[in-house]
């Protein structure tokens, strides 16, 4: 029936394009409609070709096409909805056309954004610490800074009496609340139960939860912590110890000693807080603390303060008032213990610091990091490294797109010049590729959006917290969509000028469009992608380098086999050593100690101050030397396996060694002493009467420095003294399966301490926890660096891609000419080698610069070797050569017949 | 931008200027008569309804019909026919009420003019 075949249909349809038509939906209705035609004439008995003839006839030819097709889009685009609707039906088009590129675009824009929406919300959250409370702008906390002799202080621990006389003192605190820390707890409900630790407790007082808005479900606020023995408790520790019954009223027993009733309930504390107390204790009774709570001595500082403020009052005025305080307060208690001729002017005349400041308390969480903080803080620093992170790792993914787009603007430039030569407006071709750059980008926003939420409960793990997408927050779904937009509109805008400015009668003539602008551009580009990318593998280096230099480092003292047994305070009073004794004699066990501290950072391990001189010298500034004070037992250095480089162990034939101490080697160059061995240090002290005395010791030896804290800290003066401190026993042991040896301590444990939970650590473990967050950064920046990488490789990937396109002619008549698939390569190898190169240049400093200031705050570090940067400079240099290599190989390799007959 | 009523000028065929306007008017009505047509069709069944005195320019059938389109009176529905794609025409729900004011309006003007003019027609529609 029908006359026309297939090839006619073809040979029309490439005439169409010939002429010009480049509408695609215009060319496929201008197709049938002339087939049709020209079907009909055919029927009439022409030929083909005439019949095609008298079918053009009636459309007037090329002009009267293309007048018809210029027609048509005007007539589309009298509607600014449909044009919009055209808009986005050719910018899919388009897109579709090239899958690649599209999904590259879009996939290195997704990733790009995921990454940041995460760091986002992480960084909002650490912005929001502390605000859920009521007064939050008007809390502060009485921070102290001191200076005495040689040593500084920065802690928040004040005396117990300071809050009541600055209170008294200044109209403008309307309340005061002050915390007492004292570690964990042995919690049980009722005597013959099973105890079981607890670590967030805090003794506190009434004015609790009249300063912070923490709610309370059940008892009475107001009194809940100024009635005697009366302990507030979380909702979790209710529903824990005390489920399906009311708590208030509930017996709560502390340590076995303190018998407690619980008279609040209060909400679980938001993460958002620098505080998570689970169990409050009331000051109030006759119980030790609250007898401390109650004294009036200023040169004791164990609490920690915080003010409310009248309304409207002047915080800053405030502080300026609060050296006069001082001075008259901790002034006249100093000059009260030093008698003679002290006077507090004095003292700050030799060049020594005393003053209290007050921190508002939404500045605690990321600017204080002070001794005695509730937890450790989060930091404003670490914020600022995060937030760089994430933009570097946006501003990269948008290089990519503004990359490629411009890349793609010689394979486009025939539509352009043809889209203006019929009538097209420069607004039009812009708005077109606004729509598809607006396009990529809120299919990249999708995209992120459902990577993040997939990929946040897994960051959520690393970084310790419980952030959400607020899906249902309109301020949320107001930024998503103005990013979208925004990312979109600044991506797609230099591509969009650039395109839109080519001059149509030069590209439809098959001039070269001059690109040099826009490739020294996009070269700069890639060279800024590829240089971030080697920042942050030379940092995500640097951290992984640390972090083993730490794990490795020589310690001082042997951290593997030992098992640290905690909280051996439940074996008291009398049970201690025989349960050490006991343990001794089990298979596998070498040495034992009893101790207050262990040499590596632990749970409830606050570390003990005290100030010394040399007997014979006068107790001034220069003279003292503050050091830590460690007691053990007389197999403490055996069993850690410290080196005695002077002198002698403690020894239990000799009775004097109570009096001796065995210092380590800084103690002893703070000391200034050459042979320490014998020497006598002096300290002050309070007697039974509350009468100043001295007291003695003698160095019996000198130790090896050892490494007791993490390596951001120098190695800290410090001497061992015989002591009965029972915090830890620690033990060494040689068998394979400690497994067993635990359950046999346990064993012994049960029999001593009934009923008291039993708790254990291995050294090294213990040891590996100091470094958590080191390794939590490694995981970060390995992560969000691989994704750099990736995003950077990506655009590379799609950038040789175009490249080698574009050079298929010169390729081809190389190949022709004689060249080697290899010689080719290497030429277009070494295009991209260069701006790996400039990359590398540019950036190391930098890197430098970012990995040196870090390291900085590390007292201990491996320096920072070529390894750092030979690394990096393979790994990126392999990753980049094979991106341009798969490209290029199928440039290279093609026939140059294929690619010459193409032009 | 009005579409121009192109037609060519030859013997039996009336002047573009007269058709000038009435296009629209066609295209509504022969669709509303006929659930739905490609442009070839219409150009085709115009013809055969005006004996031949009205031909359609492909120039000015095709910005008519994307205008009416964009304007919301008509919409589209393409079919693969082999190797080529056709694209049918059909009136939208507006596009019928449309079609029905329209030609009203049009048979009024028409009888005016024959009154004004002292000219008898058939009566339109």
């Amino acid at each position: 029936m029908s006359m026309i075949t297939d090839e006619h249909i073809a040979y029309i349809s490439r005439d169409l394009h010939y002429r010009g038509i480049v509408e695609e939906h215009i060319q496929h209705e201008m197709l049938d409609h002339l087939c049709e035609q020209v079907d009909a004439n055919m029927t009439k008995g022409q030929r083909f070709i005439d019949a095609y003839e008298a079918a053009l006839i009636s459309l007037g030819y090329s002009e009267g096409l293309l007048k018809t097709q210029s027609l048509i889009i005007k007539s589309e685009h009298s509607n600014s909805l449909t044009m919009l609707h055209n808009y986005v039906t050719v910018a899919l088009r388009n897109l579709s056309r090239q899958k690649i590129y599209t999904l590259i675009n879009v996939f290195g824009l997704a990733v790009g954004l995921a990454a940041c929406l995460v760091i986002g919300l992480y960084i909002v959250q650490e912005f929001q610490f502390d605000s859920h409370h009521e007064y939050a702008d008007r809390i502060y906390r009485i921070d102290a800074h001191a200076k005495i002799g040689v040593n500084e202080f920065d802690m928040t621990y004040r005396s117990a009496v300071e809050a009541k006389d600055l209170q008294e003192t200044f109209e403008e605190i309307e309340a005061t609340v002050r915390f007492r820390q004292m570690g964990s707890y042995l919690v049980k409900t009722a005597e013959g139960n099973d105890n079981v630790k607890e670590s967030n407790v805090i003794w506190s007082e009434g004015t609790f939860f009249k300063v912070f808005s923490v709610p309370v479900l059940e008892g009475n606020a107001a009194t809940a912590l100024s009635q005697p023995h009366g302990v507030a408790i979380s909702k979790r520790m209710a529903d824990k110890y005390y489920s399906g019954k009311s708590a208030v009223g509930q017996p709560i027993i502390l340590d076995n000693a303190r018998y407690g009733i619980v008279s609040a309930v209060f909400e679980d504390m938001p993460a958002t807080s620098h505080f998570h107390f689970d169990i409050i204790i009331a000051f109030n009774g006759d119980w030790p603390i609250a007898r401390e709570a109650a004294s009036t001595d200023y040169l004791t500082e164990n609490f920690i303060t915080y003010i409310l403020l009248k309304p409207g009052a002047d915080a800053r005025a405030l502080g300026e008032k609060l050296p006069r305080f001082i001075k008259q307060h901790v002034g006249d208690a100093l000059a009260r213990a030093m008698g003679g001729d002290f006077s507090f002017d004095k003292f700050l005349e030799q060049g020594n610091r005393y003053s209290i400041t007050l921190r508002p308390l939404r500045d605690i969480h990321l600017h204080s990091n002070l001794k005695g903080e509730f937890e450790p803080n989060g930091s404003i620093s670490y914020v600022y490294v995060i937030a760089a992170v994430g933009i570097v790792i946006l501003l990269i993914a948008c290089i990519n797109f503004v990359n490629l787009s411009t890349a793609r603007a010689n394979t486009r430039a025939r539509e352009v010049g043809i889209r203006k030569a019929m009538g097209s407006l420069r607004i039009h071709l812009i708005r077109q590729f606004l729509t598809e750059s607006l396009l990529v980008s809120s299919a990249g926003f999708l995209i992120a959006l459902i990577m993040a939420w997939l990929f946040l409960p897994w960051f959520n793990h690393l970084a310790q917290r419980d952030l959400n997408i607020p899906w249902a927050s309109a301020t949320f779904i107001v930024i998503i969509l103005m990013s979208t937009i925004s990312v979109g509109v600044v991506a797609g805008l230099y591509p969009a000028f650039v395109l839109s400015a080519f001059n149509p009668a030069k590209v439809l003539k098959g001039e070269r469009i001059r690109t040099s602008g826009i490739s020294a551009f996009r070269n700069a580009l890639v060279v800024g992608q590829l240089g971030l990318t080697v920042l942050f593998t030379v940092v995500t280096l640097a951290i992984m380098q640390q972090l083993r230099f730490m794990q490795h480092k020589n310690l001082g003292y042997e951290k593997d086999h030992v098992i640290i047994i905690h909280d051996t305070y439940a074996l008291r009073p009398n049970n201690v050593n025989p349960f050490k004794n006991e343990v001794l004699n089990l298979q596998g066990v070498s040495t034992g100690t009893v101790s207050g501290y262990v040499p590596v950072e632990i749970e409830n391990a606050g570390r003990n101050n005290n100030t010394f001189w040399e007997e014979g010298k006068e107790p001034t500034g220069e003279n003292l030397v503050t050091f830590q004070r460690w007691s053990g037992d007389h197999d403490y250095i055996k069993t850690f396996g410290m080196k005695l480089l002077a002198g002698r162990d403690f020894s239990k034939d000799i009775k004097t060694d109570d009096q001796a101490v065995i210092i380590n080697e800084s103690a002893a160059r703070q000391f200034g002493m050459k042979d320490p061995v014998g020497q006598r240090i002096v300290k002050f002290d309070v007697g039974t009467q509350g009468q100043e005395q001295q007291q003695k010791w003698t160095i019996i030896g000198v130790i090896s420095d050892f490494h007791f804290t993490t390596m951001k800290e120098a190695i800290l003066p410090l001497g061992i003294f015989l002591g009965n401190t029972d915090g830890s026993v620690s033990f060494r042991y040689k068998t394979d399966n400690p497994k067993e040896l635990i359950a046999q301590m346990e064993n012994v444990w049960k029999r001593l301490a009934p009923n008291q939970p039993f708790n254990y650590s291995f050294m090294e473990n213990d040891f590996a926890n100091m470094y958590q967050a080191e390794e939590r950064l490694v995981k970060i920046f390995t992560l969000f660096s691989a994704m750099a990488i990736i995003i950077a490789c990506l655009g590379l990937f799609a950038l040789a891609s175009f490249v080698a396109q574009q050079r298929t002619r010169e390729i081809g008549i190389r190949k022709a000419l004689g060249a080697t698939v290899e010689s080719i390569l290497l030429l277009l190898l070494k295009d991209f080698g260069k701006l790996v190169l400039v990359a590398f240049i540019v950036f190391s400093p930098v890197a430098y610069f970012a990995v040196s200031s870090w390291l900085s705050s590390y007292a201990y570090n491996p320096g920072i070797g070529p390894s750092l940067y030979v690394i990096p400079a393979i790994i990126i240099s392999t990753i980049a050569a094979a991106a341009v290599l798969v490209q290029s190989i199928r440039a290279a390799t093609a026939n140059p017949v294929a690619s010459l007959r193409n032009e | 931008m009005q579409p121009q009523a192109m037609a060519t000028e030859t013997n039996d065929q009336h002047s573009s200027e007269l058709l000038k306007g009435t296009l629209q008017i066609i295209i509504l009505k022969l669709l509303s008569d006929n659930n739905s047509m490609y442009g070839y069709e219409i150009t085709q069944r115009v013809r055969e309804l005006s004996d031949d005195t009205i031909v359609l320019t492909e120039g000015s059938l095709y910005p008519t019909l994307h205008r009416l389109e964009a304007e919301g009176l008509l919409k589209t529905e393409t079919v693969q026919m082999g190797k080529r794609i056709r694209k049918y025409y059909s009136l939208t729900r507006q596009g019928k009420k449309s079609a029905t004011t329209k030609v009203d309006e049009f048979a009024s003007f028409v009888r005016t003019m024959s009154q004004v003019l002292n000219i008898k027609v058939a009566s339109a529609t």
